[in-house]
């Protein structure tokens, strides 16, 4: 089965005035669509730059990045971004919601930018996330009125309401109590499970990452393991060369 | 970008209260549309307001006059003197055919001048009447009633005279005794003497003289008065200027000679001066509601009340001198009734008078009024006299013509104002007399003249041989007698000229065929005034007119260029007011972008292309511009409407021309609102444009940083 995103000797180097600093240092890895993914390290160790460039938010200084089949390097902003639109979704780790638009106005926002779905099938679309993150009851909320943890529901709801084929997650429980983190990492679980939507998330928290298929470890910008929790061996997961 | 308009504009109405900053911003556009809507309603208003001013009361519609002028036409004066212009020999031919364009309803002629007129002094008014008997009693028309009136005017000058010495002994107190002239003061002393008018019935004429030529003189009231008339066809000039109304007096005759004051100006230059005085405080005390003490106990500047009750007690002479014996007893007598007064000097009485304060004040202007002006020449020039102008033709030498003044006159809704008021009216005829240009009368007075000197027109090929020539015989010999010189400087004889002049009915035709200045064109439909000035001038051209054709704007010279220069004035503070909002608002709207870095990022991450973000900033500042530029708008409209309903007070007498009357109540046009609209709007979105173009660079990992 193809890998649904490929990484090959990825390097990332970030400019700070005239220090060059190494965010990755070569970094190989394939995900396969399915795939329940935590990316695992200490802060610094380069997990945030792996997603950013997974999620075509940033470019690799070399190697390349293949999301699903496209080679991130050689694309223009307007592919970019088509490719996050309709490919990827996202969780932020402090939820990135549109503080003026209302919980479904939100979860529909990407819908529209879409401009696919009439607006009764972005409805029933929008209308069906929220039941399943159990906001239903809560979709003329603002952000502002809803917990720590209804907000990264509405949010779960906005990356999943495009059908993307891989939801990337960086660090989607920082901001919230162990309880509610869980139930998060929980219904994203869920998700995964019912609809094949990949996951890839980051986190340093080890209760949460015992909830992934794969638990892959950086540090110092490198993979140090690839750790499979339970008896599923890595290799079939992940490969990590 | 278009398919997300929607969303666009819900995130933007959203916003539109969501920060501080969005409250600047809309602050600036309120007050920037607050200002475009009631100044540009405020200068529109007073545009089409002096229009109907310059439209209604001189200019017309369309001015035209000759090409080869020196200068250009100025209705209301250039600066200094009066343009020059060329004139138009035959007012006929044009007037036929400017008739002949279709939107042309009538054609004016006109002619602008003016002359220095003195008003003589009281001395010299005297003097004169004195002359006048004297003359009637060595004609020999002695009657008990001339001698009488003789005595009295005697006593009169006797009076002015006792005045006059009594007033230069002041003034030795003031000044050193070297500033008075000592010849004038042994000639006042030598008038005032009891020998002198011992001799005077002995020698009048030679006693006359003397008053005339050393005392008169002395006298400082006299003034000269700059005169500016505008000779018209007052039949023609009555019809098509509507807004003309006679105030005293009566229209001068059809045909007739004549002259017609502008009330303006025969209230402010010819009146005597403390009845101006008067007026004047009358007005800031009860139109524009000032008090007349306002120093006292404030130790601040006197009031310009004070200052002009001050004069009218410095210069009592001026009442003094009109009054004899007679008079002067009955002013003394009502003055003590009204002031509980004993006092027996009048110079005091008034002096007492003219101190006035706010309780009396209302009661002592009525008295002025109703018990002094009666005993008063109120006007040193009185409807019914003949004026006598003296003006410079365009040759140089000095003409001289008579003209009978019939009344006053004034515009409709401009009753005070300085500009429209001090054009005074008169016949065409005399104006063209007073231009230098030979009218029929004095074409045939000087036919006449010719004929009595036995001149002959002489062919120019044929002058040597009609001069030298032998053939002809002598024309006349030069016998002595032929011209009557006697006949022709007998006074009654001019006098009765004179008289024949005033009486004299002129017709249409003589006043049309001769010369003009400028015309005054009425259209039917003013609105097409581009198109017939075009067809006009096309017209001069073919008939070889050699016209210019002018806008009433540009007739009016300066004034005419008034709003436009308001209006200049207007569009660049709105310009500095924008560029400044533009800079405010830039910035603004930079910091703006700023705040929203993250939100911006979380849109790009989750797949909004960057022409969207262009759209959300441009789509707010539109928004927010429409919204703030709607309720500037509305509340510049119930500023308009208020001051349309109360209507802004002239400040003074030039405005009541601007504003075509005392109050001007402007009023709103869609253009208005349209052209405040357009302007915010573009302002807003300019001033955006930059921010706008730094929010589609918020790189998408921007989503992914921590919020500040």
């Amino acid at each position: 089965m193809a890998a649904i995103v490929s990484l090959s000797d990825v390097i990332k180097t970030y400019r700070l005035g005239t220090v060059e600093v190494p965010a990755l240092r070569g970094v190989s890895l394939d995900v396969h669509a399915g795939d329940f993914i935590s990316i695992a390290g200490p802060s610094g160790s380069g997990k945030t730059t792996l997603l950013n460039l997974i999620g075509c938010v940033d470019t690799a200084t070399s190697g390349t990045v293949l999301v699903d089949g496209n080679d991130t390097r050689h694309l223009s902003d307007r592919k970019l971004t088509d490719l996050r639109l309709n490919t990827l979704g996202f969780i932020f780790q402090s939820f990135n919601l549109v503080s003026v638009l209302s919980v479904f106005q939100n979860v529909e926002f990407p819908l529209l930018l879409q401009r696919r779905l009439s607006k009764s099938e972005r409805r029933d679309r929008v209308m069906s996330l929220l039941e399943q993150v159990g906001l239903a009851s809560h979709v003329d909320h603002r952000p502002n009125e809803l917990s720590g943890g209804q907000r990264q529901r509405v949010a779960v709801a906005r990356a999943l309401v495009t059908q993307p084929q891989i939801v990337l997650a960086d660090e989607p429980t920082a901001n919230l109590d162990s309880v509610t983190g869980n139930n998060i990492i929980d219904l994203m679980k869920e998700l995964n499970e019912k609809n094949g939507t990949t996951f890839i998330f980051s986190t340093h928290d080890a209760k949460v990452m015992s909830h992934a298929n794969v638990v892959i470890k950086l540090a110092d910008g490198k993979i140090v393991d690839g750790v499979a929790p339970g008896s599923v061996p890595l290799k079939s997961v992940a490969e990590v060369h | 970008m278009g398919g997300h308009l929607r969303i666009l504009i819900r995130i933007a109405l959203r916003n539109l209260f969501a920060t501080k900053l969005n409250l600047i911003i809309g602050g600036i556009i309120l007050v920037g549309t607050l200002l475009v809507v009631v100044g540009g309603a405020l200068l529109d208003s007073m545009d089409q307001s002096m229009s109907r001013s310059i439209i209604g009361s001189v200019a017309g519609n369309i001015q035209v006059y000759s090409a080869k002028s020196k200068d250009e036409l100025a209705l209301y004066g250039a600066m200094g003197s009066e343009a020059d212009l060329a004139a138009i020999d035959d007012f006929s031919k044009l007037k036929a055919a400017l008739e002949m364009v279709p939107n042309v309803k009538t054609v004016v002629p006109m002619g602008i001048n003016a002359a220095l007129i003195t008003s003589g002094n009281t001395v010299d008014i005297a003097l004169e009447k004195m002359r006048d008997l004297v003359r009637q009693k060595l004609e020999g028309r002695a009657s008990p009633d001339l001698e009488a009136r003789y005595q009295s005017q005697k006593e009169y000058i006797r009076q002015i005279l006792r005045v006059l010495q009594s007033d230069l002994k002041k003034r030795e107190v003031l000044v050193t005794a070297k500033a008075i002239e000592p010849e004038n003061l042994a000639a006042l002393d030598r008038a005032a003497s009891n020998a002198f008018w011992n001799g005077f019935d002995r020698d009048p004429l030679n006693s006359l003289e003397f008053l005339e030529n050393k005392i008169a003189p002395q006298s400082s009231d006299a003034d000269l008065i700059y005169l500016r008339y505008m000779g018209t066809d007052l039949d023609e000039f009555q019809k098509s200027f509507d807004r003309i109304e006679i105030v005293d007096g009566r229209a001068v005759p059809s045909g007739h000679r004549g002259f017609l004051f502008a009330k303006f100006f025969y209230e402010n230059q010819l009146k005597l001066k403390a009845a101006r005085r008067l007026d004047r405080i009358k007005k800031t005390v009860v139109d524009q509601g000032k008090l007349i003490v306002t120093s006292t106990g404030r130790g601040g500047q006197p009031s310009e009340a004070e200052h002009l009750l001050k004069q009218n007690q410095a210069q009592t002479q001026e009442i003094i001198l009109q009054l004899d014996k007679i008079k002067s007893e009955q002013a003394i007598e009502r003055l003590q009734r009204e002031l509980g007064s004993t006092e027996k000097d009048l110079d005091t009485l008034l002096k007492h008078f003219f101190d006035m304060n706010d309780q009396n004040f209302t009661r002592r202007f009525n008295f002025f009024y109703e018990q002094l002006a009666p005993l008063l020449e109120l006007y040193r020039i009185r409807v019914g006299d003949v004026l006598t102008i003296k003006a410079f033709t365009r040759s140089g030498y000095v003409q001289s013509v008579n003209v009978p003044v019939y009344g006053t006159f004034q515009f409709k809704g401009m009753e005070d104002a300085a500009l429209a008021g001090s054009l005074n009216l008169m016949d065409l005829v005399s104006f063209r007399d007073l231009f230098g240009y030979l009218s029929a009368d004095k074409i045939e007075e000087v036919n006449n003249l010719k004929k009595l000197a036995g001149a002959e027109a002489i062919d120019r090929s044929r002058a040597e041989e009609e001069l030298f020539g032998t053939a002809r015989k002598v024309v006349a010999e030069a016998t002595p007698g032929l011209i009557d010189e006697g006949k022709e400087s007998n006074a009654s004889l001019r006098a009765l000229r004179r008289e024949e002049l005033l009486r004299r009915v002129y017709s249409k035709d003589e006043m049309d065929n001769g010369v003009m200045l400028n015309a005054a064109v009425i259209l039917k439909d003013p609105a097409k005034i581009k198109q017939t000035m075009k067809e006009i001038e096309s017209l001069s051209e073919r008939e070889k007119f050699n016209l210019k054709v002018v806008s009433w704007q540009t007739a009016a010279g300066l004034i005419g260029q008034f709003v436009s220069l308001a209006k200049l004035a207007l569009y660049i503070a709105v310009f500095i007011i924008f560029i400044v909002a533009l800079v405010i608002i830039n910035n603004a709207m930079m910091m703006a972008t700023m705040q929203r870095v993250h939100e911006i990022g979380t849109m790009r991450a989750i797949g909004a292309q960057r022409s969207f973000v262009l759209g959300l900033v441009l789509t707010e500042i539109i928004v927010l511009g429409l919204v703030f530029g709607a309720t500037g708008a509305a509340i510049g409209t119930g500023v308009v409407k208020w001051l349309g309903r109360v209507g802004i007070a002239a400040p003074n007498d030039w405005f009541y021309f601007f504003f075509s009357g005392p109050r001007l109540h402007p009023w709103l046009t869609a253009a208005n609102l349209i052209a405040a609209f357009v302007i915010v709007l573009l302002v807003s979105a300019i001033s955006t444009l930059y921010p706008a173009f730094l929010a589609t660079r918020v790189a998408p990992v921007r989503a992914m940083q921590a919020e500040e």
